[in-house]
């Protein structure tokens, strides 16, 4: 999982059972100040999806989408584990750093 | 503007793009999401924009995974076996169910195909023509270019003026194939080639072995020649064949005088009673792809010696390259190689390279290069044949799509229970294959009949190459591509259609669709017009042709050649023979005078010309009899004519109208001429007659008594119906005092006919393919009436109903049909006036292109068109409406 990937997962995660393209795309944008665009959202859901990461339903249409109807995307259990052992390897490696490091980001 | 619209959009093709290109099954999130973020960009940043943005977005998506499609959940077979027995149970059970509508479609079809067919091996036997040599890519013909007077002309064989040969010695002689073959060492072999049968001064030449005579058509040649081109030796030595003073026969000229091929080896013939030639080789009859043609070859050797009479003053120069590659080489190099010899005279010489197997299609010049010729008449009909086959397919297209209305509830049916559209597409197409397949087995029964007949009037012997693969390969695909043209549009419309409509029964063509079936009937009557326009303008020019007054009485003419014992004794034959009864008339002339090629500049002077002639159209100087113009009826404009009774005749001149208006002479009567070394007055003028075939003018002639040339025909005329007796008559004579020549003649107006030979041949085949335009075209209407009288059944029989008469509705029916025809004629007028004058410009005399050629074919069109309208709809008209309404 690339670490874009994983950021979409954690918003996905975030938001939910409301997360679909718009919403995470905004969501990225205001949390980690990347220009972030819908096409690029879009293919990690696949990616992810493919994955079994998270699974998507059709969900309900707003107006401002023209009346079309949004994909829906949740996260999975697995998806979660995903997250989980991702976040133990780091705290894990980051216990291990010899402390200039620590000391340079904390800086 | 934009901006200030209440409510902006994103733009529209930006939209239809993403909807292009973008799976199905993600279209509406993807597009969801990008109209969500269009609004938010609205509010956010103004529509300007966000509109921007959008585009942006779109473009940005065309990622693989919004392009890949996701794959059907089913199997699409478009084969299964059981339902393709289906298919053609069905198709059979249609072409039996509308039998009109299948003859018409198949047998049109047919028609379209033998005619492409016929074409076709006529065109493959053409293009076929001396390309069964070794090395078809070696072989070239020289060919010259003379440059004078700013013009430039040139020929298939050089004038031997031009390559200064030294006739009186045969050693010192400049030769042209010689000479090019030791100056460049790139041409492997040369021959030179010359017939001894063309006119202005060939003739069948007598033969004698023992007691046997005949008098046979042969050629010259250099030794090189046989190896150069195919010709097998079936017996004697190929490489000797044609050295020293020998000849070589064919296997039937062999079979003529000797037991077998091969004991005719090392005997002697005798030629024209003058010179004996010893047989080096046989060879195999000419096979009929050969363009060059003769019976025997006799060695340039003996030729040069000077005993062989020449033909034709102009011979050809055949070349073999060592390697293909070197073309350009010898090109280069022979350019000029004749200008070193003719340097500082007004004419510059070119020599160039034409393709030995190209000699026979393309034979015209135009500015001294080889250009056109049969090549012409190939192209011309090929597009004969593809627009025929075009107007059938058209045809089939159109009664298959005017059918299709029927099959249209079919459709429905099947699109609801599940058949997939390109299911439905194989089913309609193959349908449409297999007809034309049918066709094709139709078409080539038409052909193996119709063989005979094509043969009969072309002089072609065209078979079917039943054994040729490349043939039926072309055939098949051919007729595949026909078939599945021919149901493109029907199978692709059909299957396009909504299945709920189709069965609520609201189906109808669109305005497009009935467009377009219109333009092609208008293409149809088109080509229609087209070809009978110029069948009827070939027709009349070639009857023009063999109509016109030439000037003299072409009737009850024979002539007989002069040679041998005939040459001294002309006079006494001349004396019996006038005593002969059934002949009416009989003198000499130096050329047959239907055809009289001999044409020279330079040795004809006269009173008043100043220094050099500059005349651009060569004189023909002739020599006759003294009762030429008795027995020729000729019409004298001025003075008298040649008489016996006046000896002082011999040493005078007669000229025509022409030849006074090029000398530029007032008062010619009595003004001296001279040609050559003989010098006389002029005694009268002769009124213009065609001397040469109508595609030439009149040219300027010269007429002076010699009754004892060593060449040139007896002429006679004969009493009308007479004819018999007197030829046996002079054979009795010939035979007495030439008895070492068979008795040989020729009718003046078959040979006169023979002249236009390529325009009757073409005026019938255009009579032939334009009947065959006209009937296909005819199927095609026929289709149609019957269909649109199917269509407005109802409509017909309500407007009987409310009083409508026979005629009402006779002319309802036809109206619409005869505005396309009035349409196509407008259209085709001009296109068929600029070809058909195109044509003419070729005759120098011609027929007038008159309004009723164009009004004879509209009005043959429209009767027919009538015709076929009011046979179709008389049955409708007549019919009781009760029958057609009652079943709603």
């Amino acid at each position: 999982m690339g670490e874009f990937e994983e950021i979409v997962l954690l918003v996905v995660a975030m938001l939910e059972g409301e997360a679909y393209g718009v919403n995470i795309t905004h969501e990225i944008i205001e949390q980690t100040f990347r220009k972030v665009r819908l096409n690029q959202v879009h293919a990690s859901l696949h990616r992810l999806e493919d994955k079994g990461m998270v699974i998507s339903r059709m969900g309900g249409a707003t107006k401002a989408r023209g009346g079309r109807r949004k994909r829906i995307f949740t996260i999975t259990a697995y998806g979660r584990q995903a997250l989980h052992d991702i976040q133990a390897i780091r705290n894990k490696l980051w216990q291990q750093q010899p402390s200039p490091i620590t000391h340079a980001i904390q800086i | 503007m934009k901006d200030n619209q209440p409510f902006p959009t994103p733009p529209r093709w930006a939209s239809r793009l993403l909807k292009w290109y973008c799976a199905p099954h993600l279209l509406e999130e993807i597009q969801g999401d990008l109209e969500e973020e269009f609004e938010y960009q609205k509010k956010l940043n103004g529509p300007k924009k966000a509109r921007l943005d959008y585009i942006f977005n779109v473009l940005r998506f065309m990622r693989p995974f919004a392009l890949k499609r996701k794959q059907n959940q089913y199997p699409k077979t478009v084969y299964h076996m059981n339902m393709s027995r289906h298919y053609l149970l069905l198709a059979y059970r249609n072409v039996l169910r509308e039998k009109a509508f299948s003859i018409i479609n198949i047998s049109g079809l047919a028609l379209g195909l033998a005619c492409c067919i016929v074409i076709w091996l006529w065109v493959d036997s053409e293009r076929k023509t001396d390309n069964f040599h070794n090395y078809p890519d070696k072989l070239y013909n020289v060919y010259y270019t003379l440059h004078a007077n700013g013009l430039a002309t040139g020929g298939q064989t050089i004038p031997r003026g031009l390559t200064i040969s030294n006739y009186k010695d045969y050693k010192n002689t400049f030769l042209l194939a010689d000479d090019l073959k030791e100056a460049i060492p790139e041409i492997q072999y040369a021959s030179m080639y010359t017939t001894g049968y063309e006119l202005p001064w060939g003739h069948p030449v007598t033969f004698r072995h023992g007691e046997k005579l005949h008098k046979l058509e042969g050629s010259m040649a250099d030794e090189d020649f046989f190896k150069m081109f195919n010709y097998p030796v079936i017996a004697g030595n190929k490489q000797k064949a044609l050295q020293g003073k020998s000849i070589a026969i064919s296997r039937k000229m062999a079979n003529m005088f000797f037991n077998s091929p091969g004991d005719a080896i090392g005997e002697i013939l005798r030629y024209e009673n003058k010179l004996d030639l010893i047989i080096g080789a046989v060879f195999e009859d000419l096979p009929k792809e050969s363009s060059l043609t003769f019976e025997y070859l006799i060695s340039w050797e003996a030729f040069m010696a000077g005993d062989v009479e020449e033909a034709i003053s102009s011979w050809h120069t055949f070349i073999q390259l060592g390697n293909v590659k070197d073309r350009p080489v010898v090109e280069s190099k022979i350019k000029d190689f004749l200008s070193k010899y003719h340097e500082g005279k007004e004419f510059k010489i070119e020599l160039g390279l034409q393709p030995f197997n190209q000699m026979y299609l393309y034979s015209n010049f135009e500015n001294g290069k080889p250009s056109g010729g049969r090549i012409d008449y190939l192209n011309i009909f090929s597009g004969v044949g593809i627009f025929i086959l075009l107007i059938a397919c058209i045809n089939f297209m159109n009664l298959a799509t005017s059918r299709s209305v029927k099959r249209a509830k079919e459709v429905g049916v099947r699109k609801t229970i599940g058949s997939s559209r390109s299911q439905l597409v194989v089913q309609f197409l193959g349908e449409s294959v297999m007809l034309s397949f049918l066709s094709l087995v139709l078409a080539l029964l038409i052909v193996q009949l119709y063989l005979p007949v094509f043969n009969a009037t072309t002089g072609k012997q065209l078979l079917l190459p039943v054994d040729d693969l490349y043939f039926w390969s072309l055939l098949t695909g051919l007729t595949l591509l026909t078939g599945l043209v021919a149901g493109s549009y029907p199978a692709l419309f059909l299957s396009s259609l909504d299945p709920v409509r189709v069965l609520k029964g609201a189906f109808r063509f669109r305005k497009s669709a009935i467009f377009s079936r219109k333009g092609m009937v208008v293409l149809q009557y088109v080509v229609s017009f087209l070809l009978i326009i110029s069948t009827i303008t070939v027709t009349l020019q070639t009857r023009f042709m063999q109509n016109t007054n030439l000037g003299y009485d072409r009737e009850n003419l024979i002539y007989i050649r002069v040679e041998g014992e005939l040459i001294p004794k002309y006079g006494i034959f001349r004396q019996r023979a006038s005593e002969l009864s059934g002949i009416a008339a009989i003198d000499r002339s130096s050329e047959p005078p239907h055809q009289m090629k001999f044409a020279v500049y330079a040795p004809i002077k006269w009173e008043g010309l100043e220094s050099e002639s500059n005349t651009t159209v060569p004189f023909q100087p002739t020599s006759v009899g003294f009762d030429f113009l008795k027995l020729m009826k000729l019409e004298l404009v001025e003075g008298r004519g040649f008489s016996r009774s006046n000896p002082a005749d011999t040493s005078a001149f007669m000229v025509n109208e022409k030849a006074v208006k090029q000398m530029g002479m007032k008062d010619p009567i009595g003004k001296w001429i001279s040609a050559w070394d003989k010098k006389g007055k002029i005694i009268g003028v002769l009124k213009d007659y065609h001397t040469k075939s109508l595609h030439q003018p009149i040219a300027p002639i010269i007429v002076d008594v010699k009754e004892d040339l060593f060449f040139g025909d007896i002429v006679v005329r004969t009493e009308p119906g007479k004819t018999k007796e007197a030829l046996e008559g002079l054979e009795e004579i010939c035979r007495e005092i030439n008895p070492d020549y068979p008795f040989a003649y020729k009718f003046l107006d078959h040979e006169f006919e023979k002249i236009y030979h390529t325009e009757q041949m073409t005026a019938r085949l255009s009579n032939i393919f334009a009947g065959l335009a006209i009937i296909i075209s005819c199927l095609g209407l026929l289709g149609l009436v019957m269909f649109s009288i199917e269509q407005r059944r109802k409509e017909l029989s309500l407007r009987k109903i409310l009083g409508a008469t026979i005629s009402n509705i006779l002319g309802l029916l036809s109206k619409d049909f005869l505005i396309l025809v009035s349409i196509s004629f407008v259209v085709t007028v001009p296109l068929a006036g600029y070809f058909m004058n195109e044509w003419l410009q070729k005759f120098a005399y011609r027929i007038e292109l008159t309004w009723w050629i164009y009004a004879i074919s509209g009005l043959a069109v429209v009767l027919l068109t009538v015709i076929i309208v009011f046979i179709q709809a008389f049955k409708s008209a007549l019919a009781n409406p009760v029958k057609y309404l009652r079943s709603e």
